[in-house]
C-alpha cells in the first residue's frame, strides 16, 4: 500500500501543530520531528532502493479522479538532501533566535516549510502541485520576514508578489492542461500529451511561473535581497532547498509530463538562459559587499549550472548516455544543498559573533571562528568544483555531455563560472585570513558550528565519494525519464 | 431556454466582468480600486451562479469578495497615499508591455480554444458521478473537496495556517474601532447571532445541497468582522490559548482520521465503508472553526493581546527567558 | 465547443491578462495586490468555463472544487501581502 509515503508529509505538518500550541517547547518539538521526518525518508529511500518506483493513492481512488503520492529516484534523493539539510539548519536555529515571539513563530512555520517541501518532491498530481508550491512560497516569506529589518521586509514583499504571479502563471496551464487532456494526475497526462497549441502554451505558462520561482536569470531580481536578508536558518533552507524545488518540478514536467511536446529549440532557450545566470551571479557575487549577498548570487549562479543541463538532457538520447547527465545533474544540485546551507550557517555564525557580514572586515576570522572558517573553505570548494566534492563530478559530466552532443557553447560557460567561483571564494578567505586582534575559542557555539561542519563535509567528501552508490541508487526500478521512454 | 438564448445576456456578462476588471486595476485612485474590485467579486459570483456552481457563488461572494474586500479597505485605513502616484513605466516601454500583453493574451486565448476544441468534454466529470453514491455525501464538489481529493483540502487549510501565522509574525493587531451607534450597534446584535446561525446551517447542508465548511467558516468571520466593526476590538474571538487550539482544530482533526484510518488494504484518508459521511461531518466541523478563526484573526491584522504568554501550557518558564 | 466556452473562457484570459499587466505596471504594493486577485479570477473563470457542460446537465465537480481552493488561497496570500505592507508602511524596526 506504501502509505509509507505520506509520512515525511504528516509528521512535519503535526510538529507544526504541535510547536504552535506547545510553543515553549517548541524548539524540542522542532528538532524531533526533524529526527523523525529524517527517518521517515530514508525509509521511503530505502524501500526504493529495492522495490523501485512507489506509488500510494490516497483515499483509495484512482489517480487522476484522486490524488496519488509517487517517488522515483530524482525525489528520493531530493527528499533526503531536504531532511538531512531541514534538520542540520532546524539544530542551528535552536541557538539563533534571541526574540521570543520569533522563536515561538518560527518552529511552526519552519515545520510548514518542510512538509511543503516534501508534499512538492512526493506530489504526482499538477493541482496538487500548485497547492504545494503556494504553501511554500508562503511559509517562504513569512520565515523571510523574521529577519525583521526594513530590508528584509521589503525584500519578502516582493518575494511574495513576485512568487504569487508565478503560481497564477502555472495555475493556468494547469486550467488550459486540464480542458484539454481531462485528467490531472501527471502519468495519465504524460500518456495523453502530443505536440499541439495547447500543450505548448500549459508548457510556456507552466515554465515561466517555476522560472520565476526558481530564479532563472532574469527573473532572478528578487532572490539576491530576500535570501540576503533573512535569518540564516531561512536563508540555508530557501537558496538549497526552496528554490531546487522549482527547478524539481520544471525537470518533472519537461522530462515527464510534457515529454511528447518538447522542442530542442525550447531547451537551448532555457541552456542559454542558465549560461547568463551562471555568467551574471557569479560576476555579482564577486562584486558582493557582504557575505550573505555573495552566497545569494552564488545561488543565482549555481542555479544556473543545472539549466545548463536541460538542451543536453533533451539531446542524448534515452540510455546510458542520458542516465549518466541525469545522474550528473541529481549529484549537483545535492551538492550545491549541502553547501550553500553550510555556507549560509557560517555565514549567519559570523554576523552574530561580529556584528556584521561585510566581507572586507572579516579579518580576524580565521582566528576567532576557526570551525566557521574550515566550513567556508569546504563549501567554497564544492561551489566551485574540486575534487573530490560532488560537483566535480557533476561538472564533468556536465562537459562530457556536451562534447557528445556538440554543443560546445556551454564549455567556456563551466570554465568561466568556475573560474569566478574560485575568485569570489578566494576573496572571501583572503579577507578571513586576515590580521586583527581578536583571539577566540577553537568552538564557538556547537549547535551553530557543528552542523554547518557536518553539511559542508557532505558536500564536498561524501557526495564526492560516494557518487558510484547515487548513480546506482538513481537508476534503481523506473527510470527518472519515467512513463514514455 | 437553451444555451443559445442566453448568449446576448452573457456577452453582456462578460463585458461587464472585463470592464470592471480594468477599472479596478487601471483606476489611480485606490479606494475606488478596492470598490471596483468588490464589485467585481460580486459580479462574478453571479457568474458562478449562471454557469451552474451555486457553491462556489457562495463561495466567491462570502471569501472572494466578502473577505478580501473587508481586508483590503482595512488595510486602506491605513494606507496614506491612497492615490497612486502617476505610472512609472512611460512612453516606449509601457507600449512594448502593452505588445506583451496583448500578444499573451492571444497566444493563450489560442491555446485555450485549441484545448476546449480538442476535447469531448466530459473531462472527469462522469468518472467523478460514477463514485459520488460511494463518497458518503451526495453534494458532488463535498464529495470532491473532502473524500476524492481530500489531501489537496488538507494541504489547503495548511496554506491558511500559514499565512495566518505570517501575520501574526509581523506585529500586534491593528487598533479597534469606537463603540458603534445606535443603528449600526442594532444591526450588529440581531445579525451576528444570525450568521452564526446560517453558518451551522451551512455546514449541515453541504453534504447533500450547496454548502460547506468554506461558506461556514466564511459566514463565521464575518461575523467577527461585524463584531469588530461594532467596536469590540478582539472581534468576538475566544483568548489567545483556545485560539491557537483553534487554529489547529482543522488540520488535526484531518490528521489523526487519515492517519488512523490506514490498514494494509486501505490507504491515507480512504474512509471505511459506511464511515464516510459522519468523517466528512466531524472534519468540516473541524475546519469551520479554524477557517473562522483565521480569517478573523487575518481580519484584525495581527497578534491579539495576550498572544505571547498564551503559549506556555506548563508553569514553569522558558529555558532561554530574557535571552 | 459551447458559444458560453468560448464567451466566458476568452474572458478569463482577458482577466488574466488585464491582472498581469496591473501587477507589472503599479508601484505601490496595494495596487500590485488587487491586480493579483483579478490575475487569479481570471484563471478561475477559466477552469468554471472548462466545467461548465451546458444548461441541462450537472457541471463537472473537480474543477469547481479546485477553484473553491483557489479562492481559499488567494484570500489568505492576500492577507499575508496587506500585513507586510502595512508592516512596512510602519516603519520596520532593527
Amino acid at each position: 500500500m506504501n502509505s509509507l509515503l505520506i509520512w515525511p508529509i504528516a509528521l512535519p505538518l503535526l510538529g507544526s501543530l504541535g510547536a504552535l500550541v506547545w510553543s515553549s517547547r517548541a524548539h524540542l518539538i522542532g528538532v524531533g520531528v526533524g529526527i523523525l521526518t529524517l527517518f521517515a525518508s530514508s525509509l521511503v529511500a530505502l524501500r526504493f532502493a529495492e522495490q523501485g518506483g512507489l506509488e500510494h493513492a490516497l483515499g483509495g481512488w484512482e489517480p487522476g479522479l484522486g490524488i496519488a503520492l509517487r517517488v522515483d529516484g530524482l525525489a528520493a534523493a531530493l527528499l533526503m538532501m531536504s531532511s538531512l539539510v531541514a534538520l542540520a539548519a532546524a539544530v542551528y536555529a535552536t541557538a539563533y533566535f534571541s526574540d521570543p515571539v520569533k522563536r515561538a513563530v518560527f518552529w511552526p512555520l519552519w515545520m510548514l516549510l518542510v512538509a511543503a517541501l516534501h508534499a512538492l518532491l512526493l506530489a504526482g498530481d499538477v493541482f496538487n502541485v500548485y497547492v504545494t508550491l503556494e504553501l511554500l512560497g508562503l511559509t517562504a516569506v513569512a520565515l523571510a520576514a523574521l529577519g525583521g529589518s526594513r530590508a528584509s521586509l521589503r525584500a519578502a514583499l516582493r518575494y511574495l508578489t513576485v512568487g504569487l504571479l508565478g503560481s497564477m502563471a502555472f495555475l493556468a496551464g494547469v486550467a488550459l492542461l486540464y480542458a484539454a487532456y481531462g485528467t490531472l494526475d501527471m502519468r495519465g497526462l504524460a500518456g495523453l500529451v502530443r505536440a499541439e497549441p495547447a500543450a505548448w502554451v500549459a508548457l510556456t505558462l507552466m515554465t515561466a511561473g517555476l522560472l520565476v520561482k526558481a530564479a532563472l536569470f532574469p527573473l532572478h531580481f528578487w532572490l539576491p535581497p530576500t535570501h540576503a536578508n533573512a535569518p540564516a536558518p531561512v536563508s540555508a533552507a530557501l537558496s538549497a532547498l526552496v528554490v531546487k524545488a522549482a527547478f524539481y518540478l520544471v525537470l518533472r514536467l519537461w522530462l515527464d509530463v510534457f515529454d511528447g511536446a518538447l522542442t530542442q529549440a525550447a531547451a537551448s532557450l532555457l541552456g542559454l538562459l542558465g549560461a547568463a545566470a551562471v555568467l551574471w551571479g557569479s560576476w555579482r557575487a564577486l562584486r558582493a559587499e557582504r557575505l550573505k549577498l555573495l552566497a545569494a548570487y552564488s545561488t543565482v549562479a549555481q542555479l544556473g549550472y543545472l539549466f545548463l543541463f536541460l538542451p543536453l538532457l533533451l539531446a542524448l538520447p534515452p540510455g546510458p548516455g542520458r542516465d549518466a547527465a541525469l545522474g550528473g545533474l541529481v549529484l549537483f544540485a545535492l551538492t550545491h544543498g549541502f553547501a550553500k546551507s553550510a555556507l549560509f550557517l557560517a555565514a549567519g555564525v559570523i554576523q552574530q559573533h561580529a556584528g556584521h557580514d561585510r566581507i572586507a572586515d572579516l579579518g580576524g576570522t580565521a582566528r576567532a571562528l576557526p570551525i566557521t572558517t574550515f566550513v567556508l573553505a569546504l563549501s567554497g570548494v564544492a561551489l566551485i568544483g574540486l575534487p573530490p566534492s560532488g560537483t566535480f563530478l557533476a561538472k564533468w559530466q556536465l562537459m562530457s555531455a556536451a562534447v557528445t552532443t556538440g554543443q560546445w557553447l556551454w564549455l567556456p560557460v563551466v570554465g568561466l563560472g568556475s573560474l569566478l567561483a574560485g575568485a569570489y571564494t578566494f576573496r572571501v578567505l583572503g579577507h578571513a585570513f586576515g590580521p586583527s586582534e581578536r583571539a577566540g575559542g577553537v568552538l564557538v557555539g556547537g549547535r551553530q558550528e557543528i552542523p554547518a561542519l557536518l553539511l559542508a563535509i557532505v558536500a564536498t567528501v561524501v557526495l564526492g565519494l560516494g557518487a558510484n552508490g547515487l548513480w546506482g541508487f538513481l537508476s534503481t526500478g523506473v527510470s527518472v525519464t519515467g512513463v514514455s521512454s | 431556454m437553451t444555451d443559445a438564448h442566453w448568449i446576448p445576456l452573457d456577452m453582456l456578462l462578460a463585458a461587464l466582468l472585463l470592464g470592471l476588471g480594468w477599472a479596478s486595476v487601471a483606476t489611480r485612485d485606490l479606494k475606488r480600486g478596492v470598490a471596483l474590485f468588490i464589485a467585481l467579486g460580486l459580479l462574478l459570483a453571479v457568474t458562478w451562479a449562471r454557469l451552474r456552481a451555486p457553491d462556489l457563488a457562495m463561495a466567491e461572494a462570502a471569501i472572494g469578495a466578502g473577505i478580501a474586500g473587508a481586508l483590503l479597505l482595512a488595510a486602506l485605513r491605513d494606507e496614506d497615499r491612497a492615490v497612486l502616484p502617476d505610472a512609472p513605466i512611460g512612453g516606449p516601454r509601457l507600449w512594448l508591455l502593452n505588445l506583451f500583453c496583448i500578444g499573451l493574451a492571444g497566444a493563450v486565448g489560442w491555446g485555450l480554444l485549441d484545448a476546449m476544441a480538442g476535447s469531448d468534454g466530459i473531462r472527469l466529470a462522469e468518472v467523478a458521478g460514477d463514485h459520488i453514491p460511494d463518497s458518503g455525501v451526495s453534494n458532488p464538489v463535498t464529495a470532491v473537496l473532502l473524500n476524492f481529493r481530500a489531501y489537496d483540502t488538507l494541504l489547503e487549510l495548511a496554506v491558511v495556517l500559514a499565512a495566518v501565522l505570517g501575520v501574526l509574525s509581523l506585529g500586534p493587531a491593528r487598533p479597534g474601532f469606537e463603540r458603534a451607534g445606535p443603528v449600526l450597534g442594532g444591526l450588529v446584535r440581531w445579525l451576528s447571532p444570525l450568521l452564526i446561525v446560517t453558518a451551522g446551517y451551512l455546514l449541515w447542508v453541504g453534504a447533500h445541497a450547496p454548502g460547506g465548511a468554506f461558506q461556514a467558516g466564511a459566514m463565521l468571520a464575518a461575523a467577527a468582522v461585524l463584531l469588530r466593526l461594532g467596536g469590540r476590538a478582539d472581534a468576538g474571538l475566544p483568548a489567545p490559548g483556545a485560539l491557537r487550539w483553534l487554529l489547529v482544530a482543522g488540520i488535526a482533526v484531518f490528521l489523526v482520521v487519515g492517519l488512523a484510518v490506514i490498514a494494509p488494504d486501505r490507504a491515507f484518508l480512504q474512509y471505511p465503508q459506511g464511515w464516510a459521511g459522519g468523517l466528512i461531518l466531524l472534519i468540516e466541523a473541524a475546519a469551520t472553526l479554524s477557517i473562522a478563526v483565521a480569517l478573523a484573526l487575518a481580519y484584525t491584522g495581527g497578534r491579539p493581546p495576550g498572544w505571547e504568554t498564551a503559549g506556555r501550557l506548563s508553569a514553569s518558564p522558558s529555558r532561554r527567558e530574557g535571552q | 465547443m459551447l458559444p458560453q466556452e468560448i464567451i466566458f473562457g476568452l474572458t478569463g484570459v482577458g482577466l488574466f491578462v488585464i491582472g498581469l499587466r496591473g501587477v507589472m505596471l503599479h508601484v505601490s504594493a496595494l495596487a500590485r495586490i488587487l491586480a493579483i486577485n483579478v490575475c487569479g479570477a481570471g484563471v478561475f473563470l477559466v477552469f468554471v468555463t472548462v466545467a461548465y457542460r451546458g444548461l441541462g446537465e450537472r457541471p463537472d465537480p473537480v474543477p469547481l472544487a479546485l477553484v473553491l481552493t483557489g479562492i481559499v488561497v488567494a484570500v489568505s496570500a492576500t492577507a499575508l501581502a496587506l500585513a507586510l505592507a502595512r508592516r512596512l508602511q510602519e516603519g520596520g524596526d532593527e
